[in-house]
Formats: C-alpha cells, structure tokens, sequence
C-alpha cells in the first residue's frame, strides 16, 4: 500500500470520520474534513495511485477537486444557516447526512469498478434524502419523496449498464475497460444508451429531469449548492465513464441539445429564484454533457465548464439562501432592491448568475467557448445554431430576474449573517478567478 | 426445451403473475406480502440453477435475497402501515383499469424492446437457448408501471423493489455480477427502503402541490 493509495482511502474516509464527531462539534469536524480533503485533493495532483482499486486520471482530479471544495464551502455556510432551523432533522445529524453524503460522491468518483460506482452513486441517493427534510414541510416531504422515487427508479435501470458490461467484457474494471477495444459491440452499445436514461435521471438528461427543480428548491440551500455544483456533475461523470467504453456521439449530443432547449424554455416562465436556478443548472449539465460526448476540446471545455459552474451555482444557492433567510419569500417578484440593502448578497447574488449563464469572462464562458469550437469543427452546425439561440434565452430569462431582484426599488432587508454572505461572495468570485488564469494561461501557452 | 428449463420457465412466469397481482391489488400489507412471494421465487431460481450449476456464488445470491428482500425489506414496510394494517389500502385507485393498462404496457414494451434489443443476447449455462430474459424485463417495467400508476408511498415503495427483482433475475439468467458488487446493491436497496420508510410516516400520498409546480 503506497503512499498515494492511502491519500486517495483517506480522501474518502476523512469526511465518515468527521461524523464520529456526532456528540461533539461535528459541524467544526466537517469544517476541518472538508479543508482537510480539500488540501489533500489538491495535493492529488502530484501523487495519484497507479490504476488498481482506485482509478484517479485527470479527468477524476477536476471532479475531486470540485466535491471537496464545495463542500468545504457548504459545511462553514452550513454552521450558520441551520442554526436554529433544522426542524426535519436535528443539526448533528444534518452533519452527519452532510459528511456520508460526501463520501459517497467520493467514492463514486476514486472506485475503479463499474458497478461499486453505481453503488457509490446510489448511495448519494440514499445518504442526501434526508437532507432535503432539513425544513420540514408538506413541501419539502413532498420533493424528498419525488427525489427519491424518481432518481432511484432511473438509476437502477443504469444498472442494466453495468450487468452488460459485465456479460461483454468479463469484468467491471473501469481502467482496463476503456483503454482495451470493445469485444460485444452490441451489448457495449445498449449499455452506453441505458447510461444516458439510467445516470441521466440524476444528471438532468430531459425528459427524466423532473426531480430536479422541486429538490433543489425545497433542499436547504447548502444542499441545493452540493446538489447542483458537485451531485450532479458526480452523476455525469459516472455517465461519461460508461460512455468512454464505445462513445455514441449522436444520440448523447441530441438528448443534450433537447434538454438545453427544455430547461431554457422551463427558465421563461419561473416565479421562484431557487427553481430558476435548478434549470439553470439543468441547462449547464446537458452542456457539459455535450462536451463531453464530443472529445477533444469539448472535455476540456467541459471540465472548465463544469469547474466553474460548481462555485457560481454554489454561489447563486448560498446567496437564494441569505434572501430567503431575510426576505423570508422564495418568490422573484416579492425580492427587490438588494444591491441597496444587502450589498454583499445582491453582489454575490449578481456575479454568480453572470457566472453560470456564461458571461465573459468567467470561466463558464470559456468553457461553453470551447465547447462550442469543438461543435464546429465537427461541422455540426444545425447544432451549433439551436445550442446558441437556447443559450441566449437562458442567458436573458437568468439575467433579467437577477437584475429586478438586485437593481429594483424597495428592499429594506438587512444581511442575517455576514459569514453567510461573505462565504456566498468568496464562491462568486471563483469562477472570475478561474476565467482570468485561464486567460492568461492561454495567453502564455500562445 | 428441457424439464429444468420448463421448471425455471414456471417460476418465472409465476413472478410475473404475482407482479400482475400487486397491481390488481389495493391493500397494502397483501401487497408488501406479494412481494416477499416474488423475492422467495426469485431466490429459488438462484438455488435451482445454484444446484445444477454447482457454484456457490448462486446459494449465497439466493440466500441473500430471502434474507434482505424476503424477510427485513418487508418488515420495515410492515411496520409502518399506520393503524390495523390488514385493512390499510390505498383509497381512489380504478384498479381495474390499471391492470387493463398494465397488460398493454407490458405487452407492447417488453416485447417491442425484447425483441429489438434483448434477443440476440446468449444466455449461457442450464438457460442457454432460451428466450428467458423476457421474464426479469417484464418484471422490471411492471415495477416502473407500478410506481408510474400509484400515489401511494407504500405501493411505489414496492414498484421500486419490484424493479429491482427484475434486475436481479436479470442478471440471475444472463450473467451475474460478482457477489460483493451484488450484496452492496442489495444493501442499497434497503438502506433506501430504511430511509424512505421515515418519509412514509410523515406523507403517505402525493398529490401535485402548486410550491412545486413548472
């Protein structure tokens, strides 16, 4: 057992160990985990195990880095925003639903097996359930039932993937399937089209998206952050890797143009910020998607995508979560004049719906850039024009509900808790910072 | 077709039958106990062809199976039907025009898909030869009808696990997984089960809610 495995177990374990703190400070614990993974994950980058029980190639470091960093924003956000709130399910256990959760979308990423992957990934399921009855309500019961009904039911039909894989290669072994050739072409080809359904179901893939809005919006909004900013990015990664075994690029490129043209179309008509931010979410993840089925610059595009978007929707929750904690309303006309009276949040509230509707010069935007270069070059250009039209709507319907909420007259709310916006205007900034080094990197590798 | 083959064909078609059973059914507990019926077929397939395969792997899968599916899933479920449960049952659901629109469904689905995509799958071993995939699909979209055509918690509950024996018979008549991957799926499913089962006290239908609505 070398030095890298053992980084990568205690990756995973770090955040179960934490929850040991169940009858003493464990929101304190989960705030040390997540700075612990997260240093830890970084350094990754210089040491990663040689593919055995885990498998960590880049693509897996971007998504490592991504979780634990999220949710070390989510558990420091989290101390304060449950205080005093956690009616469903008491504050420790919230922790300690917050902390499994986490390594289970950990060890989804690291396993290098297919099916201990959909294990991992039907954990997160199981583990993030509870988390969205945080607040209970009639409301809430009712999402975290659909969420779970909805997202269970696709993601065992992902497991008819994995039995496929298993009867055309004789074995689940991540690594050694996708750099070997494909033996059964037919069965390696159903089992990459179930992906799509079985995984879509928890990436947004329309038309099986539809747990998506209600979870996000009734989830406490730290949970919404991890929803959308790393679950979901989770679930499409174990996606991608099925994919990798025989990439299928006409029918995951049109299924991902289909659901960013239904999300953007669903984000015209919102009368509630956290909604609105769900299928905004929706519409980045099916981009991604994109980005990913087409290879080559696409995944780079894809992972700054996805990189960027996950602090600027973490951003966007965090700060839905300080209006509705002073505003009290979730919805967008009762909300106006925050940039006068909550600054910090109407900034941070203003940056990060820049950010994941791909303003320059976020790192969203380079990521969608490449995205779309990619799409060219392979001269899909029907594509091209549908994803652009769809994108400029999503852009608008985003930009000018933010806008009402920020700049409109009124407001008279004041800021409930200044670590609360300052960790929402910290994560709004990020995806700036990731657009202005890749600028720059680009620059000097020009 | 050989006398172990009808044998496993009888049983198969039995779990479908019983599949078609909790659909025509509205009360709860003799639904939760139709499924502990299908669970038991199930594992006695494993044990069956267990036997004449002589490995291991298919007794422990079997077992496994009474144990976690049969026996603690249905006990879970059991406890938390409010009140007498041998009379709890779901109110306002046209059953008979479920299980006409289940009979269509199925037909249609699992044949246009069997036959589109699953056919040229081989199934090896004791089965080989045989078209007895038909049966765990069957069982897999009747769960997702299932869960499709009810409000009720509980009766979706089990739509869910229903859906998941078709996958475990899936892969039972085609290849199975190996048994660490196999028990941990089966730990899954109950964990949720254990999980939604808090939910279930709390909210017992689902109806559509204006907050959640677009």
């Amino acid at each position: 057992m070398n030095a890298a495995y053992l980084i990568s177990l205690f990756i995973i374990l770090v955040p179960g160990i934490a929850s040991a703190f169940y009858y003493n400070n464990i929101g304190k614990a989960s705030i040390a985990s997540g700075a612990i993974v997260t240093a830890l994950s970084l350094f990754q980058f210089f040491l990663r195990p040689s593919p055995g029980t885990f498998f960590i190639g880049n693509i897996t470091w971007v998504f490592q880095v991504m979780v634990t960093s999220v949710y070390l924003l989510s558990a420091i956000y989290s101390t304060r925003y449950i205080r005093g709130h956690a009616t469903g399910i008491g504050e420790r256990t919230y922790f300690l639903l917050l902390n499994i959760f986490t390594a289970s979308m950990l060890f989804s990423l690291e396993i290098n097996n297919y099916g201990l992957m959909w294990v991992g990934i039907e954990a997160t399921t199981i583990s993030s359930a509870l988390l969205l009855i945080t607040e209970k309500s009639s409301t809430s019961l009712e999402a975290a039932w659909r969420y779970i009904i909805i997202v269970s039911a696709g993601v065992t039909f992902a497991f008819f993937s994995v039995v496929l894989i298993y009867y055309a290669f004789g074995s689940l072994d991540i690594y050694s399937i996708i750099h070997g050739g494909v033996t059964d072409a037919l069965a390696a080809r159903i089992a990459v089209s179930i992906a799509l359904i079985g995984f879509g179901t928890k990436v947004g893939v329309f038309p099986v998206h539809t747990w998506l809005p209600d979870a996000h919006s009734e989830a406490p909004s730290p949970v919404s952050a991890m929803f959308s900013g790393v679950l979901l990015p989770v679930a499409l990664y174990a996606m991608y890797r099925v994919y990798q075994i025989d990439p299928f690029p006409a029918l995951y490129v049109w299924f991902g143009i289909v659901s960013i043209a239904a999300a953007s179309i669903f984000l015209g008509y919102q009368r509630r910020y956290k909604r609105m931010f769900a299928y905004s979410t929706m519409e980045n993840m099916n981009f991604a998607l994109i980005g990913l089925s087409i290879g080559g610059l696409g995944i780079i595009g894809a992972l700054l995508l996805l990189l960027s978007h996950s602090y600027g929707k973490a951003a966007a929750f965090f700060s839905s979560g300080n209006i509705l904690r002073a505003t009290g309303s979730r919805e967008i006309e009762n909300v106006t004049g925050l940039a006068r009276s909550m600054p910090a949040t109407g900034s941070s509230i203003l940056l990060s719906s820049l950010a994941v509707t791909g303003t320059p010069p976020f790192g969203t935007f380079f990521g969608e850039f490449l995205i779309l270069l990619a799409i060219l070059a392979l001269h899909m250009y029907s594509q091209l024009v549908i994803i652009l039209v769809f994108l400029f709507l999503a852009f608008v319907s985003v930009n000018f509900n933010v806008s009402r909420m920020v700049f409109g007259k009124g407001g008279g709310y004041t800021e409930t808790d200044r670590v609360m916006s300052t960790i929402a205007l910290i994560a709004s900034v990020i995806p700036l910072v990731i657009g202005i080094v890749f600028l720059v990197m680009v620059n000097e590798i020009l | 077709m050989t006398l172990i083959q009808t044998g496993i064909y009888l049983i198969a078609a039995l779990v479908t039958i019983v599949a078609f059973y909790i659909q025509g059914e509205e009360f709860i507990r003799s639904m939760v106990r139709a499924q502990v019926v299908q669970s038991v077929l199930i594992a006695a397939i494993s044990f069956i062809i267990g036997i004449i395969e002589a490995s291991v792997d298919f007794f422990i899968l079997g077992v496994l199976i009474i144990i976690l599916r049969g026996f603690l899933i249905s006990y879970f479920l059991e406890r938390r039907i409010p009140g007498k449960s041998s009379i709890k049952y779901e109110p306002n659901v046209n059953l008979a025009y479920y299980f006409l629109l289940d009979l269509v469904f199925i037909v249609i689905s699992v044949f246009i898909i069997f036959y589109v995509v699953f056919s040229s799958f081989r199934v090896s071993g004791v089965l080989a030869g045989t078209e007895v995939l038909v049966f765990p699909l069957a069982l897999f979209f009747q769960g997702l009808f299932l869960i499709a055509s009810r409000k009720s918690t509980f009766t979706q509950i089990i739509g869910y696990v229903e859906e998941e024996n078709g996958l475990v018979l899936f892969a039972i008549f085609l290849l199975p997984v190996p048994l660490i991957i196999e028990a941990s799926v089966f730990l899954d499913v109950l964990a949720l089960v254990v999980i939604t089962s808090i939910v279930v006290v709390e909210k017992q239908t689902h109806e559509k809610m204006e907050e959640l609505k677009g």
